[in-house]
């Protein structure tokens, strides 16, 4: 199958593709209260208008931008849509097909991906969790401030006030998540196509890597993490 | 001529018997919350609430920063609702406002895709051996809050009101944008003027904010917070609420997300830091509490229990206004009474 | 035993209209309205689209030609049940009397759209916050207000808008906000107008003439926005949100006024009775037989329908289609 197609059959196989987009009007309703329209260069009624109009080299050059990792995920365009669309959950979309045809890595704000899926990802199938006071560094988040430094410093003895149960095996916030049941997390994901989205975003971010004599390492990470050429606000 | 649609917005919660799905956030960052959030249903309200060992996350944050696949988020949920069916529950009470949005949606979904919901089965079962029902009623803690805000008003010993003048505390209602945005007949009161929060400060004794910037996002944007190059997004949508709502000097906010309630507190304090700027006339910032701290402080509890202490704006100001007694010397002292080396002061920021 | 020729229910436009062509006819008609005057709707403008004529007027027209023995009519009497037995109609009131003719004419006409309905325009929340009815008192001078600095009109209030059950255009906003924006003006010169719209269909003779004047004479500005949310301001004010689609930007409003541009629904009455003969469209309207052969004809013989209760007119469109039914009963008694 030739590349345009493979756009296109991919955008349809979703479906959350039918769901998200039948037929916008371009009101702009959405653009008017999306958090990030008010600060990046970024307009959710025009995503919709190129994926409408269908032409698939636009929409490859969508594919490989910036523009589709700006939504926040607000699904404030939801509530609004006089047509009953989720130009947030059209992005959704996009990003997956963007991730697996390997065009993320063509800008900076995708290559982001890597960093996301290496701490997100990873402490999912590790530890149970998204989020978890462990991995919530310091020196990787400033604007946590005085206090969380002082939590982390002393979680052991401070967390059960609040009755945590910081790293043991029971039922409580911040419990240790058994090994069973990590272990029927990993096989969920190895079963549901998690693990191949996983070693997907690592291939082509390797790949990418390599462009700049790099491995898909922590420096790495730590680049795409860090990175940001300034030509994205307003 | 204030006729309000949101009588029309009034979603089912389930009376008693709840199985307690976790937050990765709140847990985290609020663990007290959830703490108070089972006493206040097993001590207050006399009901069933089970809480479970084996449970994990929903993968939300994931899913929304897109590395999860909707075939994966949608077997992790069927793991936890494995759990819930094993335990014999019906009922599913997620403590996380983005577990709550993925849960409807997912549960949506099924509703009109059963292809998917069967696919779904055969993915779990193929995975753990394990199958599920799904939950009769998805309710948030802030719903069944909401539901019994008059019985747990009985035991309550403060109100939201300001001890020297007897004025209702003025106060600010963050409303999670995945709590009613996506699916507004999911959420007390729709996504427009949504009910859940006001209708406890109202019954509590306090009076509810309205400002230009109410229903914009906390900021938080997923992966426009969790890589450091794109949080000036976070930090900008933050920033803009927080501008829209100081003229009106709100007394503190209450949010039921424990993303949005973790960001206006981290963004008030980098701000403060960065700009010198504050958002209060005293250069303290203004509070930001869960739903549940703001319950537990006027049913009594221990503010330093409820963990008041690990936000970085710090609650003494709003404890003195309403009245509410706490010991000074207990707020940093560990779980076994060891008075700890308080936290670093901020530049700025007054603590 | 049938007393009248015809029954017409609607004392609006189109009704009154209907009557004095049928009384012309030597028809007996009987008209009747649920409300304490007549003319329905028209008593909510003050003057009407394109060409500023006083609807008070033509309302007095249409009552003194309607002043002749062949018509009856009723007002106060709100018709619950419509009937057919035996080639006799009968309408039922809330009072239990019923009313007998050969023929039936369903003028019951439209609703404005109830603007509580779009909760994030704040109506009923925000006091300057109003709709395009409201506007209507303003102008008139039976309401009177300060001088407003900024006002926005928007269009599309429960039209075009799945979240409200309302797909169709209401079509007559777009002029009549066009209308309104003069209007206004010519009362607060200094007053900044923006009309925020998705389309502009000026579909009407004269219409796109009227919609040039108002940014040419009058200086009024048209963003092409759909208004996303109001929110209320410090200072008493409402902020705006839309996106400036032209220039691909989201913009924020600040107005001490806001005129929502509520659309046109199919009345209470319409719904009431069209569903209880099993004769209205999924939107609620009647239907007529066919739009374009026999559009004042219903599927039951001698059951007539005209005006808004079968789609959003303008009045002379209303009054047109009203001559037009008169003419089609008149036929069918001639055949009886």
């Amino acid at each position: 199958m030739d590349k345009k197609n493979l756009i296109l059959k991919k955008l349809d196989e979703d479906v959350r593709f039918h769901e998200a987009l039948s037929a916008c009007m371009n009101c702009g309703i959405c653009t008017a209260i999306c958090p990030a329209a008010e600060f990046y260069k970024y307009d959710p009624r025009a995503i919709c208008n190129i994926v409408q109009m269908g032409n698939v080299d636009e929409i490859e050059d969508l594919l490989k931008s910036d523009t589709i990792w700006y939504c926040g995920q607000c699904m404030s365009c939801k509530t609004r849509c006089p047509r009953g669309n989720t130009p947030g959950m059209l992005i959704t979309v996009l990003r997956k097909v963007s991730q697996e045809l390997g065009y993320f890595t063509e800008s900076e704000k995708g290559r982001q991906q890597f960093a996301i899926e290496q701490i997100v990802g990873k402490n999912i199938v590790n530890f149970g969790y998204c989020v978890h006071p462990d991995i919530v560094e310091p020196f990787m988040h400033p604007e946590q401030g005085p206090v969380w430094k002082w939590f982390r410093k002393n979680i052991e003895s401070v967390a059960p006030r609040f009755g945590a149960v910081y790293h043991q095996e029971k039922a409580g916030a911040l419990r240790k998540v058994d090994d069973n049941s990590i272990d029927e997390i990993r096989r969920i994901f190895e079963v549901s196509g998690g693990n191949e989205l996983f070693d997907t975003i690592e291939k082509f971010s390797e790949q990418k890597a390599s462009e700049y004599h790099q491995n898909a390492d922590h420096d790495y990470l730590m680049k795409v993490y860090t990175d940001n050429s300034g030509e994205h606000s307003k | 001529m204030h006729k309000r649609y949101w009588n029309n917005y009034q979603k089912e919660i389930a009376e008693d018997h709840y199985f307690y799905a976790r937050s990765c956030i709140r847990q985290t960052f609020f663990s007290g919350s959830e703490t108070a959030f089972l006493k206040m249903m097993t001590d207050e309200l006399g009901k069933d609430i089970f809480d479970d060992s084996r449970q994990h996350t929903c993968t939300g944050i994931g899913y929304h920063s897109d590395i999860i696949p909707l075939e994966t988020i949608s077997t992790v949920i069927a793991r936890l609702f494995s759990l819930m069916t094993e335990m014999g529950y019906e009922n599913f009470v997620p403590s996380c406002i983005t577990s709550f949005g993925i849960l409807t949606e997912i549960t949506e979904l099924w509703h009109h895709r059963p292809d998917l919901l069967e696919k779904t089965r055969e993915l779990l079962y193929k995975a753990t051996k394990r199958e599920f029902n799904v939950p009769k009623n998805i309710a948030h803690p802030c719903d069944i809050i909401y539901k019994f805000r008059e019985d747990l008003k009985k035991n309550m010993k403060y109100q939201l009101v300001n001890k020297d003048t007897g004025e209702p505390l003025k106060i600010v209602e963050h409303i999670g944008c995945h709590y009613a945005k996506a699916f507004p007949d999911r959420g007390v009161g729709g996504a427009e003027f949504p009910h859940v929060l006001v209708g406890m400060i109202e019954s509590w004794g306090g009076s509810v904010i309205d400002y230009p910037e109410r229903r914009h996002c906390c900021g938080f944007g997923f992966r426009n917070y969790l890589v450091q190059a794109n949080r000036g997004y976070s930090l900008s949508n933050s920033n803009k609420k927080l501008e829209s709502m100081a003229p009106y000097e709100p007394d503190f906010i209450v949010a039921n997300c424990p993303g949005c309630t973790m960001f206006l507190d981290r963004w008030q304090y980098t701000v403060a830091e960065m700009e010198g700027i504050t958002y209060d006339k005293h250069g303290h910032g203004i509070p930001v509490l869960t739903y549940e701290e703001m319950a537990g402080l006027l049913l009594g509890y221990n503010p330093w229990e409820l963990g008041l202490q690990i936000h970085q704006i710090q609650c003494e100001p709003l404890l003195d206004k309403i009245g509410i007694a706490y010991s000074p010397e207990d707020k940093y002292k560990d779980a076994y009474g060891k008075q700890l080396f308080p936290p670093q002061k901020p530049n700025n920021l007054i603590v | 035993m049938n007393t009248f020729d015809s029954i017409i229910i609607g004392a609006g436009p189109a009704g009154l209209k209907a009557a004095d062509t049928l009384a012309n006819f030597n028809r007996k008609v009987l008209l009747i309205d649920t409300d304490a005057k007549i003319g329905g709707k028209l008593n909510l403008w003050d003057r009407l689209f394109p060409d500023f004529s006083s609807s008070q007027e033509l309302l007095n027209q249409l009552s003194k030609n309607i002043n002749n023995e062949n018509v009856t009519l009723k007002l106060n009497t709100n018709i619950i049940s419509i009937k057919n037995n035996d080639n006799h109609w009968m309408a039922t009131d809330s009072n239990g009397n019923t009313f007998y003719a050969t023929t039936m004419i369903i003028a019951t006409g439209f609703d404005v759209f109830d603007a509580h309905r779009k909760e994030e325009y704040g109506y009923g929340i925000y006091k300057n916050v109003i709709t395009s009815v409201d506007l209507e008192k303003i102008l008139s001078g039976e309401v009177s207000i300060e001088t407003p600095s900024k006002v926005a009109f928007i269009q599309c209030v429960g039209s075009r808008d799945e979240k409200v059950g309302n797909n169709f255009c209401s079509k007559n906003c777009c002029i009549c906000a066009v209308k309104q924006t003069i209007e206004l003006k010519e009362k607060f010169p200094l007053t900044d107008i923006y009309c925020f719209y998705m389309d502009l269909r000026m579909f009407g003779q004269s219409y796109e003439e009227l919609y040039r004047r108002s940014q040419q004479d009058y200086g009024v500005n048209f963003v092409r926005g759909r208004v996303s949310e109001i929110s209320p301001t410090m200072d008493n004010k409402v902020v705006l949100k839309a996106e400036d689609t032209l220039l691909s930007r989201p913009l924020k409003l600040t107005a001490d006024l806001v005129v929502l541009m509520v659309g046109m629904e199919a009345s209470k009455g319409t719904k009431i009775l069209g569903n209880q003969l099993n004769i209205n469209n999924t939107d609620g309207f009647v239907k007529s037989t066919d739009r374009y052969l026999s559009d004042s004809e219903t599927t039951l013989k001698g059951l007539f329908v005209t005006g808004t209760s079968k789609r959003q007119m303008s009045i002379p469109e209303t009054m047109n289609d009203a001559v037009n039914a008169a003419v089609i009963v008149n036929n069918f008694l001639n055949t009886l």
